[in-house]
């Protein structure tokens, strides 16, 4: 890793600099996304520099510019990859809302930004954990709170009927699942179950319930009149 | 090969490099290798080790290796099914009985729990490793997923839940609660998590009293 390091450093100074055309922030996000693609690819274990390196079409210089190392890359993945999802959960419903409304447009929001972009799904579940365990910890601090939120809003703190954890991780064995059948691009499909186990921690089995039915319906509706 | 889960058993407690009674160092040279890549990739991780660390640990000529397994993964997928049969005959042993169903699926949950903690090393094998080895590691845990679930309904008298998927998350509440402890490590502890585990995968089916009743004889 020094090695390259140092290297780098002495090529920069003989290379042109980055083109004008094509900006740090944009450079770091096509390393972001290239350490995305290849884990969900090849896994992050079996990922390699020169693979980010090719698949964001820059040079080894420049990546160790933006990053000290893989491990780093792949920390500024999962934070990419959280950003994303919350940012798509977040434009899919108004504040004041309905809690039960807020999630199921939150859930559909992710599940099909995940649909959309099979690799942050796969940073979801996977080898991705293993190799931080700490990177659920990340995950469930960027969703579990905002779900909180949604209930506490209309009137106080809430009780927690069952562990959310417990939810969100069965919200993973599920993603897991349906990435193993082969069926990424059909996530959405599993908007009744997420939909549960998004509410039924604050919102409780009855309530989570009626909206699983709500959306349940929903498609079934859509089905009918195409 | 006839390998029987009682020679299994045997094999996947001992730890440690010098551990090993005499008898399992006798063992054929492929329980061997299987014992190996157990602990060899859990202690290196699946992408570092190499064939030569496998032989190493199991004493075994890489010749010998060549006429078993293909290569690496071969190998570690043959120790998976080997583990996996076994943790199977564990479960239907105590739960495909006769009995009430919650008292039968607390027994199974306990069987389940005794299994990964009894040794550390080959729950991180099963559901850790086992998940950085890339695409093969789709189909497999495709059709874990899928034998877990048949084998939950199995052993069900007709209690009826009101969600569609409700063994798909009473498997996957089970599966993500025993994932969680040992990738941090406390596989060792995991039979504390019986009552709790109890409650959580009856409750929908059979309501909050007697899921108490079931999770209280744990």
């Amino acid at each position: 890793m020094q090695k390259h390091r140092s290297s780098g450093k002495a090529t920069s100074v003989l290379r042109p600099s980055t083109p004008p055309d094509i900006g740090p922030r944009s450079q770091r996000q096509r390393i972001v996304d290239a350490m995305i693609d290849s884990c969900a690819e090849k896994t992050y274990a079996a990922t390699t520099i020169t693979d980010i390196v090719a698949g964001a079409r820059i040079s080894r210089t420049t990546f160790y510019k933006h990053f000290p190392d893989k491990r780093a890359c792949f920390d500024a993945a999962i934070a990419d990859c959280i950003e994303q999802l919350r940012e798509a959960a977040a434009a899919a419903h108004t504040p004041g809302e309905e809690p039960g409304d807020a999630v199921r447009k939150g859930t559909r929001a992710v599940l099909e930004a995940m649909a959309a972009r099979p690799g942050l799904a796969q940073l979801m579940t996977g080898d991705a954990i293993a190799v931080d365990p700490l990177v659920i910890e990340r995950y469930r601090k960027a969703t579990l709170p905002a779900l909180e939120a949604l209930w506490s809003a209309n009137g106080g703190p809430v009780q927690a009927h069952t562990d959310p954890r417990l939810a969100f991780g069965q919200a993973q064995v599920l993603i897991l699942n349906q990435i193993a059948t082969g069926k990424t691009k059909r996530l959405p499909e599993l908007l009744p179950e997420i939909v549960y186990l998004a509410v039924t921690p604050y919102g409780g089995h009855e309530e989570a319930l009626e909206q699983s039915r709500l959306v349940r319906e929903a498609a079934t509706d859509s089905v009918v009149r195409r | 090969m006839t390998e029987s889960p009682e020679d299994l058993r045997r094999w996947r407690l001992p730890r440690g490099r010098h551990g090993l009674p005499r008898e399992l160092v006798e063992r054929s040279q492929r329980e061997r290798l299987l014992a190996a890549v157990v602990r060899v990739t859990v202690a290196n991780g699946y992408e570092a080790t190499t064939v030569g660390d496998i032989l190493g640990e199991a004493g075994v000529g890489r010749e010998s290796f060549y006429e078993l397994f293909d290569d690496k993964l071969d190998c570690m997928l043959a120790a998976h099914r080997l583990l996996i049969d076994d943790l199977e005959q564990q479960i239907r042993g105590v739960y495909l009985v006769d009995g009430p169903w919650p008292g039968r699926m607390r027994e199974a949950l306990s069987a389940t729990l005794e299994w990964f903690s009894a040794d550390p090393d080959t729950a991180r094998f099963m559901l850790v490793e086992l998940s950085t080895v890339g695409p093969a590691f789709r189909p497999i845990f495709q059709a874990e997923f899928a034998r877990a679930i048949a084998l939950f309904e199995e052993g069900m008298d007709g209690a009826k839940p009101e969600l569609a998927q409700a063994n798909e998350l009473a498997v996957g509440a089970i599966l993500a609660r025993i994932y969680e402890e040992v990738v941090l490590g406390r596989a060792a502890e995991l039979r504390r998590l019986l009552p709790d585990l109890t409650y959580e995968a009856l409750v929908p089916f059979v309501g909050e009293e007697q899921a108490r009743a079931a999770a209280s004889s744990a």
